[in-house]
């Protein structure tokens, strides 16, 4: 039992369901067909969002993250009518910039403290402690120490947004919306020739796909104590992108495992020191080169559903 | 065919997978014994050891070896180091220090390299009640997040007041230019505390110029500068941009003396500016050419192990072990962290290569920088 609640392991778990998060927001844009790389700018209007309505207007976390979300997903369909009349190469290249613009303004507001970032951000692990003193349990519950019940909870709080998010698009790919999804993502133009509105759809999904991001990165405020604009820049689109890549855009499952192994691959390969980052980019490589459509297709699945489906036969 | 090819690499991954993990979860179990009856401390390194900082990250660690050597020799406390990278990156710095306090069960920790960094896994180390002493994390508010976090980096609200002072006596300035670096958090702090010490010094600031990092061309600001006649031009900046501000400054006819923050304090800076270094001004807190036998010392065998002269972050590093070693040493326990982080906050006159330490009671370093000047392709001390 101590050894799964280890402070180490509880911090990568809070890290591998950010990331999966994050996984699910380029996930809802992809699912129309659609390559945006400005889901590290919505992150990072979201984190800045909340982190100046928590530490400068004192309004508390839990009210924080959601608006952040919303200022990220209103700023998406503002730059979204003009920029989604672009497809493929061209609407990465103009998200990718968006993301960089975010970043230079952030570096030159005063409000955003330019390079010097926000730090001193109150952590979502201690407001949810100072919350279970007051309701009685200033030592932790069942023999936790406070510091690892803070922990869990923030993990509960986590799971709980991410299995609403998968519970929301598993709904979502069943319902019209979702099919509407599924038919610009195949064909755009005979998507539109059957009469679904192209344009609605993808901004909608355009803007789920920022909300998620904008509430992942007021969640990650609140995780790292300390936003830079350094930490939001192309690389972290990249990261985001990897997790649909390496683990697939075909399923919500896909992202979200690309986003557990590529969260947990540098730590479990932390005992190899400076080759780590080697290992890292070889496994990469090998998995570009052995599976480019990522590791979890709808063929993968329909094959172990075969393949399970004949065991419980015999 | 294709199909069976698939397969088997998802086998191989999941396999691979699962003999790393097992690895890491045998090797959390000795740690945790050792921990219990051992004698040697065993300290924790966050380091920039991989990525565009590797270099800082670098040094540190051969400075920290260096003294690691010299202690266990001395044999009156045996230290054991376990290094973790950081990337640079404030998830990494996080997972690190994490990795440090629960899995290896460190005493304390040195670093992260940066002050971002710090800022980010700083707080985990002070909740959890491990100290943690950063030796290049020189922003403002660092040692505020706590009191298990202390610092032997000169910070610059400490370091930039002493060179301005000393340029300002030593040259008269009524009225300076100022430039510095606005996406840069280490160089925006450092052009807050000019800004600070200049008003504190009553010197009028004519202009105030921004540039970027990676910036290549400073002709627009410098022409500008050059026209309002200052006596002085003060800069924040890392050394790269730096060497061609006083590049292109001594191009257009600014002889002024130039006075930086830490980013001047690079070996580096005199290599790409050459001739048009001379009168760059520093208030540094190592200068490896002072008369001292600690330093001598301290330089010699750095070259002999590494064959090269021990940059800031190696003196600083060398530093900040020994000054855990002397920690450790009173505090009498090698597991106790909060004992260690007593005895720590207690240091004072404490003899290091970078001069006379203690620490104030904000966990800051009370220290006198040397301010150097170049002369003749070379740092010197103004006096």
């Amino acid at each position: 039992m101590d050894v799964i609640l280890n402070q180490y392991y509880l911090q990568i778990a809070i890290f591998v369901l950010l990331n999966a998060i994050l996984g699910v927001s380029i996930y809802l844009t992809l699912a129309t067909g659609q390559l945006s790389l400005g889901n590290a700018g919505f992150m990072s209007i979201g984190a800045y969002t909340c982190a100046i309505l928590t530490v400068k207007a004192g309004l508390p976390i839990y009210l924080g993250i959601p608006i952040g979300g919303i200022a990220a997903s209103f700023i998406s369909i503002i730059i979204g009518f003009p920029a989604l009349r672009l497809t493929g190469i061209y609407l990465a290249i103009a998200t990718l910039g968006f993301g960089e613009v975010v970043r230079v303004i952030v570096l030159n507001l005063k409000v955003t403290n330019g390079a010097l970032g926000i730090s001193g951000i109150p952590t979502l692990g201690a407001k949810i402690g100072k919350a279970l003193s007051a309701l009685g349990f200033p030592h932790g519950v069942g023999g936790l120490t406070a510091q690892q019940t803070s922990n869990l909870m923030v993990l509960v709080v986590l799971l709980l947004c991410l299995s609403f998010l998968i519970f929301f698009c598993t709904r979502l790919n069943r319902s019209r919306v979702g099919r509407a999804f599924a038919a610009i993502k195949a064909d755009e133009s005979a998507a539109e020739a059957m009469g679904i509105n192209t344009t609605y759809y993808k901004l909608l999904a355009f803007a789920l796909g920022a909300l998620i991001a904008g509430i992942a990165g007021g969640l990650s405020a609140h995780l790292t104590f300390f936003i830079g604009p350094k930490d939001f820049a192309y690389n972290r689109t990249v990261e985001i992108l990897t997790f649909a890549v390496l683990g697939g855009s075909d399923l919500i499952i896909g992202p979200i495992v690309g986003a557990l192994l590529l969260t947990l691959l540098p730590e479990l390969l932390r005992s190899a020191s400076e080759y780590r980052l080697m290992i890292y980019g070889a496994l990469m490589v090998a998995m570009m080169a052995f599976r480019p459509q990522g590791l979890i297709s709808e063929e993968t699945v329909r094959f172990w559903k075969r393949k399970l489906g004949r065991g419980m036969k015999q | 065919m294709k199909k069976s090819l698939s397969k088997w690499f998802t086998g191989m991954m999941i396999g691979t997978l699962l003999l790393t993990t097992a690895g890491c979860g045998g090797g959390a179990a000795p740690a945790a014994n050792s921990n219990s009856q051992g004698e040697s401390a065993k300290l924790g390194v966050v380091a920039y050891m991989s990525g565009g900082g590797a270099a800082y990250g670098q040094s540190q660690k051969e400075g920290l070896d260096l003294a690691k050597d010299e202690i266990n020799a001395q044999g009156k406390i045996k230290i054991d180091l376990v290094y973790e990278d950081s990337r640079g990156n404030n998830t990494d710095a996080i997972n690190a220090v994490n990795k440090l306090i629960n899995k290896d069960n460190v005493v304390g920790l040195i670093g992260p390299t940066l002050s971002g960094e710090m800022f980010a896994a700083g707080p985990i180390a002070n909740q959890s009640g491990v100290p943690i002493m950063g030796t290049s994390t020189t922003a403002e508010g660092v040692t505020d997040i706590g009191e298990f976090v202390f610092r032997n980096a000169l910070p610059e609200s400490s370091a930039v007041p002493q060179a301005v002072k000393k340029a300002v006596e030593k040259y008269n300035l009524k009225k300076v230019a100022v430039m510095y670096s606005s996406n840069n958090d280490w160089a925006v702090s450092g052009y807050k505390t000019m800004e600070k010490a200049l008003q504190d010094n009553g010197v009028e600031i004519i202009a105030t110029e921004t540039f970027a990092d990676k910036d290549t061309d400073f002709s627009a600001q410098l022409t500008k500068i050059a026209s309002l006649k200052p006596d002085a031009v003060m800069v924040s900046s890392l050394y790269q941009e730096a060497a061609l501000v006083l590049k292109k400054a001594r191009e257009i006819g600014i002889t002024v003396p130039f006075v930086g923050t830490n980013g001047f304090n690079s070996p580096e800076l005199i290599k790409i500016a050459g001739q048009a270094a001379e009168g760059a001004i520093v208030a540094s807190p190592w200068y490896p050419g002072k008369e001292n036998e600690k330093i001598k010392k301290f330089v010699a065998d750095y070259k002999a192990k590494y064959n090269k002269t021990p940059d800031q972050f190696a003196a600083q590093s060398y530093d900040a072990l020994h000054i855990y070693a002397a920690a450790l040493e009173k505090s009498g326990s090698t597991t106790d962290r909060q004992k260690l982080r007593d005895s720590l906050a207690t240091i004072k006159d404490f003899e290091g290569v970078t001069g006379k330490f203690a620490f104030d009671d904000k966990r800051n370093p009370l220290m006198d920088a040397t301010v150097l000047i170049v002369k003749d392709g070379q740092f010197t001390e103004l006096k």
